[in-house]
């Protein structure tokens, strides 16, 4: 039995080989994802275990607020050094900086490129040293930088050269003295560093008199354990205090869970591609039972059981299965440096070194290419089991349909008719293939539904792309009373801020009336395990650039906010059931707790206004923040752009080279922009679904083509040229590659329509249908139908006529 | 009527020392060998022939399905031996005619889209009057919008003569047309074939291995082991099969 199934999947290669590639596609990008997020996880660990060594214990702000939050105010001080260095047993402790900043060259242009962060680090003890320099030394003076290798080596940068680092304080050049890695790693994650002297770090930064961390060393006979212990009783609870072991474990915990989003980003699209593929395999299956059903009617009569036959069809699959897994694996080990190129090519450069295989990603790949595999030819397989013994012995005895099967046979012919009448002005070869198309419809539904899941997901995507652009658009014109908005040059980087000192700069400015800066924040309401997201606004300011959609409150709600006021909006206020007058208890990233009393409430479109909006200066005085995140900018009455964004630009670029202006035009066309740069990541990781499906289409046509030999045969025989026969194969293809299609984009923006409908009813969500993305869609199913038809189109014109016509 | 007819003229298919072999070296099989052969325009002839006597090698290299190894044919003034794929589909389209023994016609169509099948090939408009005096000839005139899987064997393969007939081919080829025929419809098929010839002139080349099939035709072609054995009159059928068999 085994022997009879390994010679016939022999004989059937191209069909084995087509299929298992289905499944491989999708097992390559989960495993690819494995092995990439494996790979930077461990040279992150690397890097952070290196970075940690010779620290004894470690100092650090606490995150109540969670990982990602933490006060732009240190709350370590000298105080604290100096409590810390009074402990017994401490060898010897120092402070140091490493915070976020803009690095760039002489001519204001980043070193960083993308969504890749800087960094700002102080010269610390040599026993804490974490950067060796490879060419060149530390900085020694006021005016010194060393820089990462992995930056200088990107951008030219040599020793002797200048670069500017901006960061909370105005920017200030500082000249290459060394070119040094970070914990023996030539890149930190795609991230640039420069390294200054302590005051330089500490003045660039705004942390004077402050530090990022505190590096501790043990006197010998102390462990590390013990001296955390001595130091943890003296220090308050703003700081967190643990070993070096405890802070690089702690650290690479931080960045896998800051990483998992790309994880689980990334096995969406394994999952969608796997579903598709699982689609492929049970068209296969049923397609070759069906073609086999007299070889199993033969196995029957010599006395095969039910349960053999089952057996042996799952047995196939299970081959199938394993044997997509593991080139889906090894697939993998190639796809994760192209999945890193692709994120690079996107502006995420993260570090990697060398490739990392776990057991646990081989086991699942090889288990979730089997189980789908499994799972999908089962039905298939027990539909050979009802193949009955006489069947043998006749030819075309039919098995019972499925009745989940009865609806297709109406929507495929209406379809493929409709569709069809593109191609049936081509004469007799395009309406055979239109009848080819309809003939088994159950059959073309399940290639075309295959290609429907990924279309269906690019339209969904490209539905709600285009309404959230729409919606930017509409919110910022209705909501934005201003004439420039200032924020950092990072692309995607509101969460990096601009120093404060922007607005009071800006003011000088001749032609300018007001400047309103907003910050960004978030605190933990008393009982809550989830943050609030706060906007702080300067009450006196912020309406005049601002229109905000009251639901109660008017202007003068917006000046009492001064007083520990807090304007809510709509939707928190709904679903925390908060009423005006209402007292609100917050904790503050610096652990500060604040009173806050609901003022107003308020729906916002464009999403400016978070949870709650509070004063700026609370927020300064009792949250921690000291940056700001946009600066909005309103001209005198009566003068022009031109006359103020250039002189903007020119105090910008000699103080603040990490900020720049733009027009509410120039914001929206941005804003466009990023959405389409993530659309454009989401369209090429749904490629490969689209890819698969094709397969689908490829094994369909070869298997059809394959049943329908003799007739191909016929229609040779009477006259039809090979060109006819391979156009008729491709105007089948492309028919079945349109349903697909056409259904896809029906169900995509459909589904679109009802998720903003509902879900974001109320939230101002502005529909949009991309009429000309669509239509673009279309042409790609076509176009994706006719390659699927190239191999197909030439076996079947190059039939040999003679054996096609004495059949079997 | 002599079945060697002398008139050079009304030759429509002629092979000439035809020969096809199968495979290379010791291995090779000898399907015929040195075959020449006539016929004559508006005539019915059958081949006859036991199995591997070459008579299905033979019709498919004179239809230009197939190629001699050596020797050469000639269909209506067109010598085949030098034709590519191209020219070979070219003229099997505009001036040859097949039926088959399982009739493949093709299910997705009606009956009447099966008989016009060879014109849209083509690019080509039917002639109404031709049409309709073949569809009153094979008389199915009522099941036209059928398709072939609600017809019966005999009549699908009257779609099928009507599909051979409907280009007006210079030969119409039959292979074993009724081989899947119960005795009636066999009956019909061969009278249909029969008419063909005599009222619209229709030359006809059949190969069959039913003695009363052959009956039908005006000559009568025996092979064996890829030789012409007997070449003669239709109506010594049982004659001519006895001194094949007998002995050569």
């Amino acid at each position: 039995m085994l022997d009879l199934l390994l010679r016939g999947f022999l004989q059937r290669k191209l069909r084995v080989i087509l299929t298992a590639v289905a499944i491989a596609l999708g097992v390559a990008l989960m495993s690819g994802t494995y092995i990439l997020t494996d790979t930077i996880n461990s040279a992150f660990a690397g890097i952070f275990t290196i970075a940690n060594k010779g620290h004894d214990v470690v100092v650090t702000p606490s995150q109540r607020l969670g990982s990602r939050v933490r006060s732009q105010v240190s709350p370590i001080d000298e105080a604290m050094l100096a409590r810390v260095r009074s402990v017994p047993g401490v060898a010897e402790a120092s402070g140091s900086i490493f915070e976020f900043a803009a690095l760039l060259d002489t001519h204001g242009k980043r070193l960083t490129t993308g969504g890749a962060p800087a960094f700002v680090a102080s010269v610390v003890p040599k026993r804490f040293e974490s950067f060796s320099p490879v060419s060149g030394r530390l900085p020694a003076g006021a005016g010194e930088a060393a820089i990462d290798q992995f930056t200088a080596e990107r951008t030219s940068l040599k020793l002797g050269r200048q670069i500017v680092v901006a960061g909370s304080a105005v920017a200030r050049r500082y000249t290459i003295v060394g070119i040094v890695q970070y914990g023996g790693a030539q890149s930190f994650g795609g991230a640039a560093a420069a390294v200054l002297l302590l005051g330089e770090a500490q003045r660039v930064t705004g942390e004077l008199g402050r530090y990022s961390q505190l590096d501790v060393a043990a006197r010998s006979g102390v462990t590390p354990q013990a001296l955390r212990a001595r130091i943890r009783a003296v220090l308050p609870s703003t700081v967190e205090v643990r070993t070096g072991a405890q802070q690089a474990a702690k650290e690479t915990t931080t960045l896998e869970e800051n990483l998992s989003f790309l994880r689980t980003f990334l096995l969406i699209f394994a999952y969608v591609a796997l579903f598709v593929g699982a689609f492929i395999i049970f068209n296969t299956f049923s397609i070759t039972v069906a073609q086999r059903t007299r070889e199993f009617g033969l196995l029957r009569t010599l006395g095969s059981s039910r349960r053999q036959i089952l057996r042996s069809v799952l047995f196939e699959g299970a081959l199938l299965g394993v044997g997509g897994a593991a080139l889906g694996l090894l697939g993998g080990i190639l796809l994760a440096p192209a999945l890193d190129e692709l994120f690079k090519s996107f502006g995420a450069d993260l570090p990697t070194s060398g490739t990392v295989l776990h057991t646990r990603t081989i086991v699942v790949s090889l288990l979730v290419g089997l189980g789908v595999t499994l799972l999908a030819s089962l039905l298939p397989a027990r539909r050979a089991t009802r193949v009955p013994p006489i069947a043998a012995m006749r030819e075309g005895v039919e098995l019972p349909r499925r009745r989940w099967l009865r609806w297709r046979p109406r929507v495929v012919p209406a379809l493929a008719r409709a569709v069809g009448a593109l191609v049936a002005w081509r004469g007799i070869t395009g309406r055979l293939a239109r009848e080819n198309a309809i003939r088994q419809p159950g059959r073309t539904m399940v290639t075309a539904a295959a290609l429907t899941v990924g279309l269906a997901l690019v339209a969904f995507v490209a539905v709600l792309a285009d309404g959230t652009k729409a919606t930017i658009d509409q919110a910022v014109s209705r909501s934005f009373a201003g004439n420039l908005i200032v924020e950092s040059s990072q692309s995607g980087g509101r969460e990096q801020g601009i120093p404060a000192l922007i607005a009071p700069a800006l003011r000088r400015v001749p032609g300018i009336a007001t400047v309103t800066p907003i910050a960004f924040t978030v605190g933990r309401p008393r009982g809550s395990s989830e943050n609030a997201t706060i906007t702080a606004v300067d009450p006196a300011t912020f309406g005049q650039v601002y229109r905000i959609e009251w639901k109660q409150g008017s202007s003068a709600t917006l000046q009492a906010l001064e007083a520990n006021g807090a304007i809510v909006s709509e939707g928190y206020a709904k679903s925390h059931r908060l009423k005006v007058g209402q007292t609100v208890t917050l904790l503050t990233p610096t652990e500060r707790h604040v009173s806050l009393i609901v003022s107003g409430i308020v729906t916002d479109r464009t999403r400016l206004l978070g949870n709650m909006t509070i004063s700026l200066a609370l927020a300064r005085a009792a949250f921690g923040q000291r940056e700001d995140a946009l600066d909005f900018v309103k001209y005198a009455p009566g003068v022009s752009n031109a006359q103020v964004q250039p002189v903007v630009d020119r105090v910008l670029a000699q103080g603040f080279p990490q900020a720049k202006s733009r027009t509410a035009a120039q914001f929206k066309q941005e804003e466009g922009e990023q959405i389409n740069t993530l659309l454009a990541l989401i369209y090429v990781l749904l490629a490969l679904s689209v890819i698969v499906s094709l397969f689908g289409i490829v094994n369909t046509l070869v298997l059809s083509i394959y049943e329908r030999t003799r007739e191909l045969g016929m229609l040779r025989a009477i006259g039809t040229s090979r060109r006819q026969v391979r156009q008729m194969i491709r105007y089948e293809s492309v028919i079945t590659s349109l349903i697909g299609g056409v259904l896809g984009l029906v169900i995509g923006v459909v589904g679109a329509v009802l998720v903003t409908t509902f879900a974001l009813s109320g939230s101002g969500f502005v529909q949009s249908i991309p009429l000309g993305t669509l239509a673009i869609l279309l042409v790609v199913a076509a176009l994706a139908g006719l390659l699927a038809a190239q191999l197909p189109a030439r076996r079947a014109a190059r039939l040999d006529l003679l054996q096609a016509l004495a059949g079997e | 009527m002599s079945a060697a007819d002398s008139n050079l003229q009304d030759k429509i298919v002629a092979a000439d020392s035809v020969c096809r072999r199968y495979g290379e070296g010791p291995a090779a099989v000898e399907a015929l060998t040195d075959v020449t052969v006539q016929f004559a325009r508006g005539r019915f002839a059958a081949i006859m022939g036991p199995s591997g006597s070459g008579k299905s090698t033979l019709m498919h290299i004179l239809a230009g399905l197939d190629r001699p190894t050596s020797g050469t044919v000639t269909l209506d003034g067109t010598e085949l031996t030098g034709l590519d794929d191209r020219r070979l589909t070219l003229l099997r389209r505009d001036r040859v005619g097949f039926i088959f023994q399982t009739f493949n016609l093709l299910p997705v169509l009606s009956a009447q889209e099966n008989i016009l099948l060879p014109l849209s090939i083509a690019g080509r408009k039917p002639e109404r009057e031709w049409f309709d005096r073949l569809i009153d000839t094979i008389g199915i005139r009522d099941r036209l919008s059928h398709r072939p899987a609600e017809l019966s064997g005999g009549q699908q393969q009257r779609v099928a003569v009507a599909r051979a007939l409907i280009s007006r081919p210079a030969v119409v080829f039959a292979d074993e047309p009724t081989g899947n025929l119960d005795s009636k419809a066999s009956g019909d098929v061969l009278a249909l074939l029969r008419q063909a010839v005599d009222d619209f002139s229709q030359t006809v080349v059949m190969v069959t291995h039913e003695a009363h099939a052959a009956g039908f035709a005006d000559r009568l072609i025996l092979l064996s082991d890829g030789r012409v054995a007997h070449d003669g009159d239709g109506s010594s059928v049982e004659a001519a099969l006895e001194r094949v068999k007998s002995g050569d």
